[in-house]
């Protein structure tokens, strides 16, 4: 889960416009990207950045050891599978409509081989004034010490920029996705920020569906002494219909709002009512 | 994508999972000729993608021909939890001498699957697990490892199925697991698998497919252009996330979970949203007009416009918004709420074209309510 200021990036997908694109905003902000790959494409340079064809051939020119898939959907797959093949041990997969069946079998090959996936489905991780690696706005927050977990793109970036204006600094921001089957789950992404020295207060960010904001309230209840307040989105949403995101849509009694609600409160997390009213609900706890 | 009961049988047939004899009507027009040919007394389902139907009176027994006409014109006619019935299905009536529940589910968040299956056949699986946890039987496997023939038999052995129908049982949860894999199936259930005197039935099916598979399942898109609303289409094509809701405020935002996040506020504030809809990052003029068409045709009372600008340029949304107002003349009032990149010169592009603009969402939504109590 660990990036830094260190980290040797390498962007899959480097040629295409997102790819392109968001290269650039990562270079702005100070992201140390050393390579892209893109099948035979390799030889040219995006951004000053060069290409290479293969994750192995970009490792081996640059000792890349973070890498960033922006890719269509159906080769997501593809480039997170290589990149697991190559040894990378992050890969933040930013592509949605992955299929599922795709990110089970890849989170499994991950995990036996001791690697970590991040997404997909996500905005990828900030570490504020360090590493951006992800295409969050970079202008939200400065570093500090309130970590931000959460399944939602623009929904976290209007909270971390809420955070920010209110002069809190952030230790981490990591979108996990917003997709059923995860690389990073909720729950863990809570067990390392909360062994993180730098991190004195998590802010969840959730919404209805799958069973992650249970599985955390459980962990923290019997893990956590670091005060925790979460947001989950989707209180009026209906049964049955997926809104926006794969994994948020609710069937039956499972995957409402109120049951996570009810389940985090148990766990003694500080509930927010709305997104905005979380930068002061941070004060009153730090 | 849940598949009805009738879709669900379609895909155990093609497998070779044993089923009662049935037949499908697919509208009210077929009624007359399609009862005609089936003998009674049958059992009439509707197809509707909600859970407990009979509960619903949606599942009921026709012991003659005009009782099974008069069941089917009432269900056709049937909207249950914004659900409206898409089919009927008539079946024979078998004697059951036991019910069972077996399913394969994806457990997402522990990233595995499970085959769980229990002597309770027939009832809400959800409440049996939490009142008689110990009447399920789990077992879990990755998908490496796959569902084993020695782990479906011992499961088999495990329910009580008696030494002449274990053989059939294991087969079952085997085809379970193989269209699980074939057509990438988040949940295939069968509920209640019945013990007949000719052996093993499945009565009732439901399942789970992947929208995100479907560029290489084609059963998924064919699903997906028949279930569809006009509006859910021309959405799908504009490339947004569309869901038609029932109330009579517009919105449109941007972000799946900010989405979300608007749509609670305003029902706790007691108004009523008429869709949701994310118009997705880095939106063009285009699209952004685009989807502000498509919220016109719902006819709202009002327009809420929230953007919180990332990749998404406020001044861009700004444009769309004024295009918007000049090309449909009866537009209901919009508000509007923008915040990050360009929020100035959007919120400024506004005011020349006399259009009120917040930054701050509280703001918006009290306008909104001034706007709607006039």
């Amino acid at each position: 889960m660990y990036i830094d200021e260190n980290s040797k990036v390498v962007v899959q997908g480097i040629t295409g416009e997102q790819g392109a694109f968001h290269t650039q905003l990562m270079l702005n902000y100070g992201t140390n990207i050393v390579a892209g790959v893109t099948p035979k494409k390799g030889g040219q340079e995006v951004a000053g950045v060069p290409v290479f064809n293969t994750m192995k051939e970009a490792i081996k020119e640059t000792g890349a050891n973070t890498s960033i898939v922006i890719v269509p959907a159906r080769f997501a797959a593809g480039a997170t599978r290589e990149s697991l093949y190559a040894g990378i041990l992050i890969t933040c997969i930013i592509t949605e409509n992955v299929p599922v069946f795709d990110m089970i079998q890849l989170v499994e090959k991950a995990s036996k081989k001791g690697l970590h996936l991040v997404g997909p489905n996500c905005p990828g991780m900030l570490i504020p004034d360090k590493i951006k690696l992800g295409i969050m706005p970079g202008d939200m927050c400065h570093y500090g010490d309130v970590a931000v977990i959460s399944k939602s793109g623009t929904l976290s970036y209007e909270i971390t920029k809420a955070i920010g204006d209110n002069g809190i600094g952030v230790s981490a921001y990591i979108g996990i996705g917003g997709d059923p089957v995860r690389g990073t789950t909720m729950k863990e992404a809570v067990e390392y920020y909360s062994d993180d020295p730098n991190t004195k207060l998590i802010v969840l960010v959730g919404e209805i569906g799958g069973d992650e904001e249970e599985k955390t309230a459980q962990f923290i209840k019997k893990n956590v002494s670091k005060p925790v307040i979460a947001y989950i989105a989707g209180k009026s949403a209906p049964e049955g219909k997926r809104m926006g995101h794969a994994g948020a849509i609710i069937s039956g009694d499972f995957g409402s709002a109120l049951g996570k609600i009810k389940v985090l409160k148990t766990a003694g997390v500080c509930i927010a009512d709305t997104p905005w009213g979380i930068p002061s609900l941070i004060k009153d706890l730090i | 994508m849940r598949l009805l009961e009738y879709e669900s049988k379609d895909v155990f047939g093609q497998f070779a999972i044993p089923l009662a004899k049935y037949i499908v009507l697919k509208n009210p027009n077929e009624i007359v000729e399609k009862v005609g040919i089936f003998s009674f007394p049958a059992i009439i389902k509707s197809q509707i993608a909600i859970g407990s139907r009979k509960k619903a009176g949606l599942i009921k027994i026709a012991q003659n021909q005009s009782e099974a006409i008069s069941l089917c014109q009432d269900f056709f006619k049937k909207n249950e939890a914004g659900f409206a019935v898409e089919a009927i299905i008539i079946e024979e009536l078998v004697e059951i001498h036991q019910e069972f529940y077996c399913s394969i589910t994806l457990d997402a968040s522990g990233r595995q699957f499970y085959l769980i299956t229990s002597k309770e056949g027939g009832i809400d699986i959800e409440e049996v697990s939490k009142e008689h946890p110990e009447a399920i039987i789990k077992r879990k496997f990755f998908y490496s490892t796959g569902l084993t023939e020695k782990v479906a038999r011992d499961t088999a052995i495990q329910l009580g199925l008696s030494s002449d129908v274990v053989k059939s049982g294991t087969e079952i949860f085997l085809k379970l697991w193989d269209i699980t894999q074939k057509l990438e199936a988040q949940l295939v259930e069968i509920n209640p698998l019945v013990l007949t005197p000719s052996g093993l039935i499945a009565v009732d099916g439901k399942m789970i497919l992947d929208d995100d598979a479907a560029y290489r399942q084609p059963i998924i898109q064919n699903l997906q252009e028949k279930k569809l609303s006009e509006l859910e289409k021309l959405a799908k094509e504009a490339g947004f996330s569309f869901v038609e809701l029932s109330g009579d405020i517009g919105i449109l935002a941007n972000g799946a979970g900010l989405t979300m996040a608007i749509l609670d506020l305003l029902s706790e504030l007691g108004l009523q949203p008429a869709n949701f809809l994310d118009v997705g990052g880095g939106a063009s003029k285009e699209r952004v007009y685009k989807g502000l068409a498509l919220i016109l045709k719902l006819k709202p009372r009002a327009v809420l416009v929230n953007i919180f600008g990332g990749i998404t340029r406020c001044d861009i949304v700004a444009q769309a918004i004024i295009q918007a107002l000049n090309d449909f003349k009866d537009a209901p009032p919009m508000v509007i709420r923008l915040t990050g990149t360009n929020e100035r010169e959007g919120i400024s592009l506004l005011k020349e074209a006399n259009v009120e603009a917040f930054q701050d969402v509280l703001k918006a939504v009290k306008k909104l309510k001034e706007v709607l109590n006039k």
